[in-house]
C-alpha cells in the first residue's frame, strides 16, 4: 500500500516551539524529526513500501515520486523551504492526481498528512473549502473521497487542546470522515517537545507501519514469514458482521489445486510472503549439534544456508504449476504460488480470496475440500487426464440452455420450444398465426416434396391450433408435439425401388 | 455490503385482469418468407402482443438476467392477480428459476377478456406480495440460527415491482396507499411470528402499461419516500420494446449492473464460411467489473444510449492465443448475462467461452500501449468477467527468494516436494460433509498433511532413505491413516528388501556434502539408513497396530539390535561433544568423564559380548509375529558360523547342510557373503568406530 507523505510548508510551520532553556524548536523541525523516524522506521522494517514526498501551502510540488529510496525521501525532507499560507484542497487535489497517475483507482493508499493544524484563511482554506462543499459542480468537485481505496492519517504537530481552541479540530474531523473514515488523527500529547513529538509518529507507525510477521505450515513443516504488505482487516458485511475480520499470524496449507483448476481466481490482495529468520531455542529437524553450530555463525550469514520450507515450497509450485491453498482465518482462505516479474526473479506469492465460505464458485465450498485419497478412485485419473473441478453448479445459465428462437418453425423440435414459449407468454395468437403459415406451406409444396411432408405440416398445424385454444389437454405446457406416424417414414426405399 | 439489502427479495405482481388481454399493437410480421418467394399469394395478416404477453416477457428477461448474475441470495417470487392471486412460486431455492416461472404461467394463460372486469384487480397481488415479503427466506433463517444472540441484526427489506395498466395518477395513489396500510397490518402480525418477520425497508416500483398509440393517464414520478418504510415510484411505459429497455434498466438499477459491449469479435459467416465479420455483443454483470473506470480516466471509450440512463463500457476482442494456463493476477471476477441471448453473435460468443476458451478484452485507446483490463472465461458452466490488475504493481521488483532465507541452499528436495504435493492435491466432497470422526473434508485434508510430514526432511543431503527407489513402497504407506494386511506385507518386503541390500554391501545415496575423505564406511551408511527408517516409521508408530508391526519388523531385521544402537550413539555423541568441546577450549557437562582410550576400549570389549548374547536371548523367544522368523532366524545362524572356527565337527557338517538348504529360501547373509575363506569377520564397524568420529557427515548431526 503506498503512502504519500503530505507535509505542510506553510509559513505557520515556522512558529516556535515555547521550550523552557533548550534550544529553540520550528514546528516544521518537529515535524521532520518525526518523518525522519518514520523513515528510518521503513527503511529497515518495510523496505518494499512505496513512499512520494509532497510539500505543499498554496501551491503543492511532488518533491519526490514513489520510491522505495529512504535516503533520497530524507534528504529532500531535510531540505525544505517555508512558503506562503495553507491550502488543504488544492493539496489534495495533488495528492489526488498523483495517485491515480501511478497506481489508477484500484490501489488502496495511505496518505500522512503532517500539519500543524493552521488551516489557512480565506479562500483556499480548508474552513472555506467544506462550507462549500455542496455548491459545487462536477468538475470541482472536493477531492476526497479519493476514487482510490485509502486511509488517511492527519499528524498534527499540535496537542488537541490547540486544536479544540479553534475549529481546526472540527474541520479535521470533517476531512476524516469525508475521506471515508479510514484513517485517525493524531495529535502531540503534552508540551511540543522532541519527545511528544516521537511518541505520536510512534503512534502512527504502531497503526499503520508494523510488519505483518505469520508462520507459515504444511502439516509439520513450517517457515517464519514477513507477508508484505501487511494483509488489512476486511469488513464483511456491517449489519450481519459489523468487526472487520483480520488475518491469523497461522498460515495454513491445506492442500494443493492445479493453477488450471484455480482459474485466475478474482483476490482481495496480494502479498509477497518474505521468509525470515527468527531466533528459536530449537530447530525442527535439527535439533542437537546443530544448534551449537549456529551460535558459532551470526544470524545473518546461516539464514541463507538453513533451509527454508518456503524456498522448497516456491520451486515446488513453479515447477509443477500449483498453488497451494492456505486458511487465513476462520471461512477466509488464499493461495500460494509462484510468481516471477519481468526480470525473472521469482518469488512466493500469497493472494487472499473474498472471506467466506465460497470465495470461488468453481471450486465449491472450500470446507468440501478434502484429500484425494478420501475419494473412492482418484478424481485426477491415473494419468492426470481429468480433474474434479470446476464444480458445476445446480442450474445452468440461460446462454447455457437450448435458446428458444422465436417465430421460425423450422421443424417441431423448434415447433415445440416456440408452443412452450407462446404459451408461458399467453401469445396464443402467435400460435394461430404460425398454424395457419403451416397449412398455407402445405398447399404450396412442390409436386416432388415427399408425401409425409404435407401431413406432417398440417399434422403440426393442428396440434398448435390446438394449443391456442387453451384446452387442458393440448395447451398444457409440458405437453410435446410428436410426429404423425405415417406410412412413409419406413417405406422411402419402398418407393425408390419402384 | 449488505446481505440482505432491499434486493435480497423482489416481488413481481403481474396485473391478469381483462384489460391487460388488450392489444400492445406493435405489430409482428410473422410472413417473412413472402418477399423472397417468386409466386404472389395474400400475405398473412400481422400479429401483435397483448399487454399482458408484453408484462410477462419482459418480467421474465429481469429474471433471466437476474438469475444468470445472482443464482443464489437473490431472490423473486412471481404473483398473478386478477380476480384473486395466484402465487408462482416460492422463496426456496427448488422455485427460483426461470423455467419454473414459464410452466407456471403457462399454467396461468393469458388474461380471460370476458371475466367480469369487476371482481379483478391487481390489489389481490399487492397484499400477497407484502404478505410474501414478511415471509423468511432460507437465507434469512439460516443467518438468524447463525447469530441467535444478535438475530435483530438480520434484516428485512424487499422491493414489489407491479406490472399493471391503472387508470389515473389517483388509482396508481390508491395502489400505494393499499401496499403501505397492508405493511402496516403484516408487521404487526410480522411482530409474533417465529417465521414471519416484519418489513423494515419496502421499494414498491409500479410500472404503468399502455398500448402503443395511446397517451397515457398516468404520469412518471421518480422515488419518493412515503414512510420511512415504504417508497414508491411510478413508470408509464407504452408496452412492446420500451417496456423492454425499461425493465432492462431496472434490472440494472435495482441489482447494481453495468454493460459491457464487447466488440470486434470476428465470427465466420454462415453463408461464406471463409470470411468473417466483426460483430458486437452486449453483456450484463456487476458494475464493479468497472470499477477502475469511476472517476477520472474518460477514454474508456464509454458511452451512453437512451438518454443517459443506460451506458456500456466498449471493450476489443484479443483472439486468444494458445491455451496456455496462466495464472492471471484478478481483482475481480463476475457472472454474466448477454442482453441478446438469442442473438447469433451473442450465441457464438457464449458457445465459444462454454468450449473452454478464454478471451482478454483490451481497452480501446486512440493511442499508446495495448492494455489488457479484462477476460472473459468460462468455469463449470457459467461465465465470469475477470478484471484484471492493469496499472503498475506496487510489489515490483521484489528480492528474489534466492536472496532470502534458505536462498543459498541447493539440494531443496523440489521434485519430491512436488510430488507430495500431487498426492496432497485437493477433491471436492459435497455429499460427504463429515467422516465418520465428524471432521470436515478440509480438516481431513490437514490431518493428512500433518502425517505426510511427520517426517519430511527438505534438502537431499539431509536423507538417505527418501533418495533410495527401494524404501518407496514403505515410505508412501507408513503415512497412511490406516494400513491392510497387505500394506504391512509390502512394507516387511521394503525392509528384507533393504536387509538384502546390506547383505550385498550395495552402496546407498549418502550425501558426502560437508564431510571430510569418502564419507562414511559401507556399514556406518547402513546404520544411518537404517537410524533414518526408523525415525520415520516411528513418527508415525502412534496411528495403528500395524504401523507398530512395521517398526517391529525394522527392529527385528536391522543389523544390529536397538538398545545397543542406542548406546553406541549415546557413546558416539560423547564422543561429539569431547571432540567440540576441545575444540572450543569450553567446558561441557561430560568433561568429568575422560575419554581414557583405554578405558573406553574396555567398555567396548564389554559391549561387544554382552551383544551377541543378549540381543539373541532378547529378540529371539520374545517375537510372536510370524514375520519375526526370519530375522530370528538370521540371528540363531550367525551363533553357528562364529562357532564353526574350529576343525570341522559332526554338528558343523550337519549344519552347513542346514544352512545350505536354508539358504535356498532366504537371503545369504552378510557376514556370509563378505567372508573369506568362510570365515566372517564379526563386528568390524568396531575397529572403523575410532576413526569414524572425525568423517562423520554433517547431516548425520541432525539425527
Amino acid at each position: 500500500m503506498p503512502t504519500v507523505v503530505l507535509m505542510d510548508v506553510s509559513l505557520s510551520m515556522t512558529r516556535p516551539v515555547s521550550l523552557e532553556g533548550s534550544e529553540e524548536f520550528q514546528r516544521k523541525n518537529l515535524a521532520v524529526h518525526g518523518l525522519t523516524m518514520l523513515f528510518e522506521h521503513m527503511a529497515t522494517n518495510y523496505k518494499l513500501e512505496f513512499t512520494a514526498l509532497v510539500a505543499f501551502s498554496s501551491l503543492w510540488e511532488l518533491m519526490v515520486p514513489f520510491t522505495r529510496d529512504y535516503n533520497t525521501l530524507q534528504e529532500t525532507l531535510n531540505n525544505l523551504e517555508d512558503y506562503d499560507k495553507t491550502c488543504l484542497e488544492a493539496a489534495l487535489q495533488g495528492v489526488n492526481n498523483i495517485v491515480q497517475q501511478e497506481w489508477g483507482n484500484t490501489c488502496p493508499c495511505q496518505v500522512v498528512l503532517v500539519t500543524d493544524g493552521a488551516l489557512g484563511i480565506g479562500r483556499g482554506s480548508l474552513r472555506h473549502s467544506l462550507a462549500t462543499l455542496k455548491q459545487r459542480g462536477e468538475d470541482k468537485k472536493f477531492p476526497l473521497p479519493f476514487p482510490f481505496p485509502s486511509k488517511l492519517y492527519i499528524v498534527c504537530i499540535a496537542n488537541a487542546d490547540e486544536l479544540r481552541a479553534t475549529d481546526a479540530m472540527d474541520n479535521l474531523e470533517q476531512l476524516l470522515s469525508l475521506s471515508g473514515g479510514e484513517g485517525q488523527i493524531f495529535t502531540m500529547d503534552g508540551p511540543l517537545c522532541l519527545k511528544s513529538v516521537q511518541a505520536m509518529f510512534g503512534r502512527l507507525i504502531d497503526h499503520a507501519y508494523m510488519p505483518f510477521h505469520a508462520t507459515l505450515r504444511c502439516g509439520n513443516l513450517a517457515s517464519d514469514v514477513q507477508v508484505f504488505p501487511r494483509p488489512e482487516p476486511v469488513l464483511l458485511d456491517e449489519e450481519l458482521d459489523p468487526t472487520p475480520k483480520a488475518v491469523h499470524t497461522e498460515l495454513e496449507i491445506m492442500g494443493f489445486i492445479e493453477i488450471g483448476d484455480i482459474a485466475s481466481p478474482p483476490v482481495v490482495s496480494r502479498h509477497l510472503v518474505l521468509p525470515i529468520a527468527v531466533n528459536k531455542e530449537a530447530d525442527e529437524v535439527g535439533a542437537g549439534a546443530a544448534d551449537e553450530m549456529e551460535e558459532e555463525l551470526s544470524a545473518n550469514q546461516m539464514a541463507g544456508k538453513i533451509p527454508n520450507f518456503c524456498v522448497l515450497l516456491h520451486g515446488s509450485l513453479k515447477v509443477e504449476g500449483m498453488v497451494a491453498l492456505v486458511q487465513l482465518g476462520l471461512d477466509w482462505y488464499g493461495m500460494l504460488y509462484s510468481q516471477a516479474d519481468s526480470k525473472k526473479k521469482s518469488n512466493l506469492m500469497m493472494s487472499i480470496f473474498e472471506p467466506g465460505s465460497e470465495p470461488l464458485p468453481w471450486l465449491g465450498k472450500i470446507s468440501q475440500l478434502g484429500p484425494i485419497s478420501d475419494a473412492p478412485e482418484n478424481p485426477y485419473g491415473e494419468d492426470d487426464s481429468k480433474s474434479p473441478f470446476p464444480v458445476l453448479p445446480k442450474s445452468k445459465r440461460s446462454y447455457a440452455q437450448n435458446v428458444t428462437v422465436w417465430i421460425k418453425a423450422s421443424g417441431l423440435q423448434e415447433l415445440n420450444r416456440l408452443r412452450k414459449a407462446a404459451l408461458a407468454f399467453g401469445f396464443w395468437d402467435l400460435l394461430k398465426c404460425v398454424a395457419e403459415l403451416l397449412e398455407r406451406e402445405c398447399t404450396l409444396l412442390p409436386d416432388s416434396a415427399h408425401p409425409d411432408a404435407a401431413f406432417q405440416l398440417s399434422h403440426a398445424a393442428q396440434q398448435l391450433k390446438l394449443a391456442s385454444s387453451g384446452d387442458s389437454k393440448y395447451a398444457a405446457f409440458d405437453h410435446v408435439i410428436t410426429p404423425m406416424l405415417t406410412d412413409f417414414s419406413g417405406g422411402v426405399s419402398g418407393s425408390d425401388r419402384i | 455490503m449488505k446481505m440482505f439489502s432491499v434486493s435480497h427479495k423482489t416481488v413481481f405482481v403481474v396485473d391478469h385482469c381483462p384489460y391487460m388481454a388488450e392489444s400492445s399493437r406493435q405489430q409482428i410480421e410473422c410472413d417473412m418468407l413472402t418477399k423472397s418467394r417468386a409466386q404472389a399469394m395474400i400475405p398473412l395478416s400481422p400479429v401483435s402482443k397483448s399487454l399482458w404477453t408484453c408484462a410477462v416477457e419482459c418480467s421474465m428477461e429481469y429474471c433471466r438476467i437476474l438469475y444468470d448474475i445472482y443464482p443464489a441470495r437473490k431472490l423473486i417470487n412471481y404473483i398473478v392477480s386478477d380476480s384473486e392471486c395466484h402465487i408462482l412460486n416460492t422463496w426456496g431455492e427448488k422455485t427460483q428459476s426461470v423455467q419454473e416461472l414459464m410452466s407456471a404461467l403457462a399454467a396461468v394463460g393469458p388474461p380471460n377478456p370476458h371475466e367480469d372486469p369487476e371482481c379483478c384487480s391487481v390489489l389481490h397481488g399487492l397484499v400477497a406480495a407484502v404478505e410474501s415479503l414478511c415471509k423468511i427466506t432460507e437465507y434469512q433463517h439460516e443467518a438468524r440460527t447463525a447469530l441467535v444472540d444478535v438475530a435483530h441484526r438480520v434484516s428485512n427489506r424487499g422491493r414489489i415491482i407491479c406490472l399493471t395498466n391503472a387508470k389515473s395518477d389517483t388509482h396508481v395513489r390508491m395502489l400505494e396507499d393499499c401496499v403501505l396500510e397492508t405493511i402496516q397490518d403484516q408487521n404487526k402480525l410480522a411482530a409474533g411470528s417465529d417465521r414471519l418477520m416484519p418489513i423494515q425497508q419496502c421499494e414498491l416500483v409500479l410500472v404503468h402499461i399502455y398500448p402503443q398509440g395511446d397517451d397515457t393517464l398516468v404520469s412518471d414520478r421518480q422515488k419518493k419516500e412515503m414512510t420511512s418504510v415504504l417508497s414508491s415510484e411510478v413508470h408509464s411505459v407504452r408496452a412492446g420494446r420500451h417496456l423492454a429497455s425499461k425493465l432492462n434498466v431496472l434490472v440494472q438499477q435495482h441489482f447494481d449492473l453495468a454493460s459491457t459491449t464487447i466488440t470486434n469479435i470476428p465470427m465466420k459467416e454462415e453463408q461464406h464460411a471463409n470470411t468473417s465479420a466483426n460483430y458486437d455483443v452486449e453483456l450484463l454483470h456487476h458494475r464493479d467489473a468497472h470499477l477502475e473506470f469511476r472517476n477520472g480516466d474518460s477514454n474508456t471509450g464509454s458511452s451512453s444510449k437512451e438518454g443517459g440512463i443506460r451506458e456500456t463500457v466498449t471493450l476489443k476482442w484479443c483472439t486468444p492465443r494458445t491455451n496456455s494456463v496462466e495464472l492471471h493476477y484478478c481483482t475481480g471476477a463476475f457472472r454474466i448475462s448477454p442482453v441478446d441471448v438469442n442473438s447469433r453473435p451473442s450465441s457464438c460468443l457464449t458457445n465459444f467461452l462454454l468450449n473452454g476458451r478464454s478471451v482478454l478484452l483490451e481497452q480501446p485507446r486512440k493511442a499508446g500501449s495495448k492494455v489488457i483490463s479484462h477476460m472473459l472465461s468460462c468455469h463449470g458452466g457459467e461465465i465470469f468477467l475477470h478484471v484484471l490488475n492493469s496499472t503498475r504493481s506496487t510489489l515490483e521488483d521484489p528480492p528474489s527468494i534466492s536472496e532470502g532465507c534458505g536462498g543459498r541452499v541447493t539440494d531443496y528436495r523440489i521434485t519430491d516436494f512436488g510430488e507430495f504435493m500431487r498426492e496432497n492435491r485437493l477433491t471436492t466432497f459435497p455429499h460427504m460433509p463429515v467422516d465418520t470422526a465428524g471432521r470436515a473434508p478440509f480438516e481431513r485434508a490437514k490431518s493428512q498433511l500433518e502425517r505426510h510430514t511427520r517426517y519430511w526432511p527438505m534438502i537431499i543431503s539431509q536423507t538417505t532413505i527418501f533418495n533410495m527407489q527401494a524404501v518407496v513402497p514403505l515410505a508412501n504407506l507408513i503415512v497412511k491413516d490406516s494400513l491392510s494386511e497387505d500394506d504391512v506385507l509390502t512394507c516387511q518386503k521394503t525392509v528384507y528388501s533393504l536387509v538384502d541390500m546390506e547383505r550385498k554391501n550395495d552402496p546407498l545415496p549418502i550425501s558426502t556434502v560437508g564431510s571430510r575423505g569418502k564419507g562414511p564406511k559401507r556399514d556406518e551408511q547402513y546404520r544411518i539408513m537404517w537410524n533414518e527408517l526408523e525415525t520415520l516409521v516411528k513418527a508415525h508408530v502412534e496411528t495403528s497396530e500395524r504401523h507398530q508391526q512395521v517398526l517391529d519388523c525394522i527392529n527385528a531385521c536391522r543389523s544390529k539390535p536397538p538398545e545397543e544402537e542406542e548406546r553406541k550413539k549415546r557413546g558416539r555423541k560423547r564422543d561429539d561433544k569431547e571432540d567440540k568441546s576441545e575444540k572450543n577450549g569450553k567446558d561441557s557437562e561430560e568433561k568429568g568423564w575422560n575419554p581414557d582410550t583405554e578405558r573406553l576400549k574396555g567398555a567396548i570389549e564389554r559391549e561387544k559380548e554382552n551383544e551377541s548374547e543378549s540381543g539373541v536371548i532378547k529378540d529371539s523367544p520374545d517375537s510372536p509375529e510370524p514375520f519375526n522368523k526370519k530375522p530370528r532366524l538370521t540371528l540363531e545362524d550367525l551363533q553357528p558360523l562364529e562357532k564353526s572356527k574350529g576343525p570341522v565337527s559332526l554338528l558343523s557338517l550337519w549344519t552347513s547342510r542346514i544352512t545350505q538348504a536354508n539358504s535356498r529360501k532366504h537371503p545369504e547373509f552378510a557376514g556370509r557373503l563378505s567372508s573369506i575363506n568362510n570365515k566372517a569377520e564379526l563386528y568390524q564397524h568396531l575397529k572403523d568406530e575410532n576413526g569414524l568420529v572425525t568423517s562423520l557427515p554433517e547431516s548425520l548431526l541432525s539425527f
